[in-house]
């Protein structure tokens, strides 16, 4: 933790040296607005941008590597672990991570240990797993196990990940990186935050964002379902009994 | 998870409050088959349901809360048709709704704190071992004597077990005119708290549960209880479905709207088909098909999970 924070410490006094002796970062989300509607079956989005030199400069030197993490809203989370108790799987044990994001996604223009060292993508928290250390609370016991299997859980479900191959250099300054959002993904604000490196050293950050949102009648039923459930249940029961009238009186002709 | 939707054409329909994107063939599928075994079964489905949709993936908050609607509509053609015909005892009926409705709040609260405490998959599917493995070794034990009975030869007539049991000499007897009974209002109270709990919980309507014991412990005659049962059920499910969508918030309406519409419809081809079976093959058939889910939901508590952890979103509408 200690040396977590000294390592983070460094980075931020040397991030902004870096910058003023660096290039910019210009980058950009295809579709900063993405509406979930009622087909909404996923939604591939494009991120891009360039390296352009500072003022003053006129070239740019590379190769560059880009990382992009994707972070997105937060909820309060429980890992659970089933545990065998007289022939029955049980939860018995859990650990909380609060607020934990809904989705992670780490793109690379290649391994990201080769990309820089270990230390630097702990202190910039790039890998999934910093993410459950920051939000554990740190006195329950087996934090990193719980943390590392909620990873995985997420995951398996394809809203955590890192894809080493997710960002492609179309010039030796361009890259564009594609992201694909699965169906059952949170709604809010997504945050994704570019990271610019030359032989293992950060130059540049900039971070973007879009919006996931249900839009037209699935947003209506959500809100109602959260402002009006009084109203929603009652119109839950009315639509059951018409459906149910109707069935029977069309079939009984 | 959607093993079954893959091979279907792909027309997905996103779920809002389960937020997760489902295929509406299956949907509508999966409620027309269960509507046909209701149909034929004369049952409200809810106990065929509610695993299938747990067992296709979607979260077991939201299937307990969602198919309630799917139950209601069942329910109302076949209470509808039998109110025409003077099939129901409302004076019972009215004890049996008021006093599930006092079951239906105990199970709402219930189901929420076993959700927090992490602990809802686990009574859901014990109570499904519990009560389908029980309620369906005693419909197949029925079943299959009948049968066995039939293939004898002799001519089977079902008599009623003695007239009077304990249920009998209970204090506060009312008189049920449209029953011909004159019983103690206690037992029927019971019945109806209990019915309300185990159907708020596990999101069953419980007509198999509620039509023998309305039979056997009250002896409710044959013309009256099962219209009874299902204006009780419809009532029932109404009060669960709007204490659900307030308490949990975990009552998905487009879930609920295509499950309903398929079971609908599957009901009407279900009831035409049940003309042409026996009624003791149809009993076996039901015990057979309560059976299996029970035995489904066993396995799924005794065998060694994939993975022993799972997790899940804290607080209201946390469905995952």
């Amino acid at each position: 933790m200690m040396r977590a924070s000294a390592l983070l410490l460094t980075a931020l006094l040397l991030t902004p040296a870096g910058l003023a002796r660096a290039e910019t970062l210009v980058s950009t989300v295809s579709n900063p607005n993405i509406a979930i509607t009622s087909s909404f079956d996923g939604e591939t989005l494009s991120l891009f941008g360039n390296v352009e030199p500072d003022e003053g400069k006129s070239v740019v030197k590379g190769p560059f590597d880009v990382i992009i993490v994707i972070t997105g809203p937060s909820v309060d989370r429980v890992a659970r672990l089933k545990t065998n108790n007289f022939g029955l799987w049980i939860n018995t044990e859990k650990v909380e991570f609060q607020p934990f994001p809904t989705y992670f996604q780490v793109l690379g223009s290649n391994p990201l240990e080769k990309i820089t060292s270990h230390e630097t993508l702990e202190a910039e928290r790039i890998l999934p797993d910093a993410q459950t250390r920051i939000s554990a609370n740190p006195a329950s016991l087996h934090v990193d196990r719980f943390g590392t299997e909620l990873v995985a859980l997420m995951t398996a479900k394809g809203l955590f990940g890192i894809n080493e191959e997710g960002v492609k250099f179309l010039s030796p300054t361009a890259y564009v990186a594609h992201l694909t959002l699965p169906a059952d993904i949170s709604n809010g604000l997504f945050i994704t935050q570019t990271y610019l490196f030359r032989n293992g050293v950060l130059l540049a950050k900039r971070g973007d964002s879009f919006a996931v949102n249900k839009t037209g009648f699935e947003r209506f039923l959500f809100t109602s379902s959260r402002d009006q459930p009084l109203l929603y249940g009652i119109t839950c029961v009315l639509l059951a009994i018409g459906t149910g009238w109707l069935g029977g009186a069309i079939f009984r002709r | 998870m959607l093993l079954a939707a893959s091979r279907i054409p792909a027309l997905q329909i996103y779920l809002p409050i389960a937020a997760l994107s489902m295929n509406l063939f299956f949907l509508v599928g999966i409620g027309g088959a269960v509507g046909f075994l209701s149909g034929l079964f004369g049952v409200g489905g809810g106990f065929l349901l509610t695993p299938m949709l747990i067992f296709s993936g979607v979260p077991a908050s939201v299937a307990v809360s969602s198919v309630t609607g799917q139950v209601i509509a069942a329910s109302t053609s076949g209470a509808l048709s039998y109110w025409r015909r003077g099939g129901i005892d409302l004076h019972l009926a009215m004890y049996l709704i008021l006093s599930s409705i006092i079951g239906v709040f105990a199970g709402v609260a219930t189901f929420a704190a076993l959700r927090a405490a992490g602990q809802l998959d686990l009574v859901i599917s014990l109570g499904y071992v519990v009560l389908l493995g029980f309620i369906g070794t005693l419909m197949m034990n029925e079943a299959i004597r009948a049968l066995i009975k039939r293939r004898s030869g002799i001519v089977v007539r079902e008599k009623l077990p003695s007239q009077h049991t304990w249920i009998h000499g209970l204090p506060l007897r009312i008189r049920f005119k449209r029953s011909k009974l004159y019983i103690s209002v206690l037992p029927v109270l019971a019945i109806g708290v209990g019915i309300g709990f185990v159907g708020a919980l596990l999101g069953v309507g419980g007509g198999f549960i509620l039509v023998p014991a309305l039979v056997y412990m009250l002896r409710v005659p044959g013309n009256v209880v099962v219209g009874t049962t299902l204006l009780q059920v419809l009532a029932m499910m109404a009060a669960t479905t709007i204490l659900q969508a307030m308490q949990s918030q975990s009552v998905d309406i487009l879930l609920a709207f295509c499950l309903m519409v398929g079971g609908t419809i599957g009901a009407q081809f279900g009831a035409s088909a049940g003309q042409y079976l026996r009624g003791e093959q149809l009993r076996f058939l039901l015990a057979a098909l309560v059976l299996a889910v029970a035995i489904r939901f066993a396995v799924s508590l005794i065998l060694a999970p994939a993975n022993p952890f799972s997790m899940a979103v804290v607080g209201p509408g946390g469905v995952v």
